[in-house]
């Protein structure tokens, strides 16, 4: 970032990356608070009913409330729990969802890392918030929570490998895992990734969304069936964690697909005058507003169509989706 | 003191720790957090090494997936007894002594191959690199191992299936 990551190391250096993480971790804070009110909102609108309109005008304030409800609440730490897994599970899962925003460029200008294996950082790095479910389930020494996290495991290494595997035809095309050098490939070649790679684009689209554990995805807290999931031991702040990963990964996971599929902070038909970052933002918010109207109109699928979903419908169209470009390529067409 | 140097103690203080409290704690979940922090430990050496592919599939593989493999079945298979280990004195010693002979041998090893003094620049481009090594020069090891790969998911599928029809 501002090319402080060529220079010498010094404790300067230093500080102002770790400001400017800070700085990342406000926007991404203040993203998740209206993220929320803004779900709550469209979901009321798309059921008729008003959401959130009582705390503050329009209901502006409700989600601020929430946020500080939950962080002054008592930490409740039960008693037969693994105790120390208990306490870092929520750590676990929240450090790489806020790890993997480092891979992403907003603008041309704006980003944190030019990393040459981005992509594969980004699966990478994401891979291990499951790691932080499974022992909080476990720890939790709850048969509900135990279930929940087995099932949350299942769901997102399943839903991994055709989430990966929707990538690889963006990869081939551009032959870089570089996120930068994808946004300037599209850029350069003036058509977007969803066009030429749109089953990919699907593929993606329906993976994050499982990868995100949301509706009709939602199996790992199907409330109906296991009142919570694996954080049903939780409580105040450890679990506005878990919370938080999800939606930070929603942050995330939207961000990349910009990158990917729409283009990054490029601006189309010309419309240059509209800085860079108004059109990542733009592009980004309607995915996240994908995201709620899935949520509010799908029903949840049951444990056996999800995962043969996964095996049986996704990840054959996302490898035939690899042959299909690299045949294309061969033949020149790419 | 330099950037590179203090990553470079981070890390490999994680390894360390990692793999010694994953000989030292009782409990089996414990063991597999551990060992998750050590590989991760190693994966961020793979890093300072320029070797990023190698790094996050390390990562992916042993971090992620090896981990989460392993603590899925401990939790499947786990019979409850986890109280005092019966002390043997003899075990240990031996135990020692193979230890320090394995350790001699590497030393040995270490010390005799002679490494190339002048550093290869690996440029910013060496995924493509490793990926035009991987289809030209290695492509029958890879296929061979795919295969491999590919035996043992059957395999898994076959016996997971036999052990769900005595039900």
């Amino acid at each position: 970032m501002f090319g402080i990551l060529d220079q010498q190391f010094s404790w300067l250096n230093f500080t102002i990356l770790a400001l400017a993480a800070v700085a990342l971790l406000l926007v991404v804070l203040l993203f998740v608070m209206y993220a929320i009110y803004f779900e709550r909102k469209v979901i009321g609108w798309m059921q008729l009913r008003k959401g959130p309109n009582r705390t503050g005008p329009w209901g502006l304030f409700q989600t601020v409330a929430d946020v500080l409800k939950l962080l002054i609440k008592e930490d409740v730490v039960p008693k037969k729990v693994d105790r120390f897994l208990f306490l870092i599970a929520p750590i676990i899962s929240f450090t790489p969802s806020f790890m993997v925003i480092a891979a992403i460029p907003f603008t041309e200008n704006l980003y944190f890392t030019d990393i040459n294996v981005g992509l594969l950082y980004y699966g990478a790095i994401s891979s291990l918030s499951i790691t932080g479910i499974l022992l909080g389930g476990w720890a939790s020494n709850n048969k509900y929570s135990i279930m929940g996290g087995m099932r949350s495991v299942a769901q997102m290494i399943s839903y991994e490998v055709p989430l990966i595997m929707s990538f690889l035809g963006i990869v081939l095309m551009t032959g870089s895992l570089n996120l930068r050098d994808i946004v300037h490939a599209q850029i350069d070649s003036g058509i977007w990734f969803i066009f030429p790679q749109f089953i990919g684009f699907v593929v993606f689209l329906i993976a994050g969304n499982a990868e995100l554990n949301r509706t009709p995805f939602d199996l790992p807290e199907a409330e109906n069936e296991l009142v919570a999931g694996y954080f049903v031991e939780y409580s105040g702040f450890r679990f506005a964690f878990f919370m938080l990963t999800e939606y930070v990964y929603t942050f995330a996971l939207s961000s990349l697909m910009v990158t990917l599929f729409l283009g990054g902070w490029d601006a189309p038909f010309g419309l240059t005058f509209i800085p860079p970052i108004v059109w990542f933002a733009l592009k980004f918010l309607l995915l996240v507003f994908y995201l709620f109207w899935a949520r509010a109109t799908f029903p949840r699928v049951k444990i056996q169509q999800l995962m043969e979903f996964a095996w049986k419908g996704l990840i054959p169209v996302a490898l035939f989706n690899v042959m299909l470009t690299a045949v294309l390529k061969t033949l020149g067409i790419f | 003191m330099t950037g590179q140097y203090l990553a470079f103690f981070i890390f490999a203080l994680m390894a360390i720790t990692g793999g010694v409290f994953m000989i030292n704690l009782s409990r089996v979940i414990h063991m597999v957090l551990s060992i998750g922090l050590s590989f991760f430990g190693v994966a961020g050496l793979f890093i300072m090494l320029q070797a990023e592919f190698l790094a996050f599939v390390q990562v992916l593989i042993y971090a992620g997936a090896i981990t989460i493999m392993m603590a899925m079945g401990t939790m499947m298979t786990q019979g409850g007894d986890e109280g005092e280990k019966p002390k043997r004195r003899l075990h240990n010693v031996l135990s020692f002594l193979s230890a320090v002979l394995v350790g001699a041998f590497l030393l040995y090893g270490i010390y005799t191959t002679s490494w190339p003094t002048e550093p290869t620049d690996l440029g910013a481009n060496n995924i493509k690199e490793i990926g035009v090594t991987l289809f030209s020069n290695f492509v029958i090891p890879f296929e061979l191992a795919s295969i491999l790969l590919l035996v043992a998911l059957v395999g898994a599928i076959v016996l997971a299936k036999r052990d769900g029809e005595k039900d």
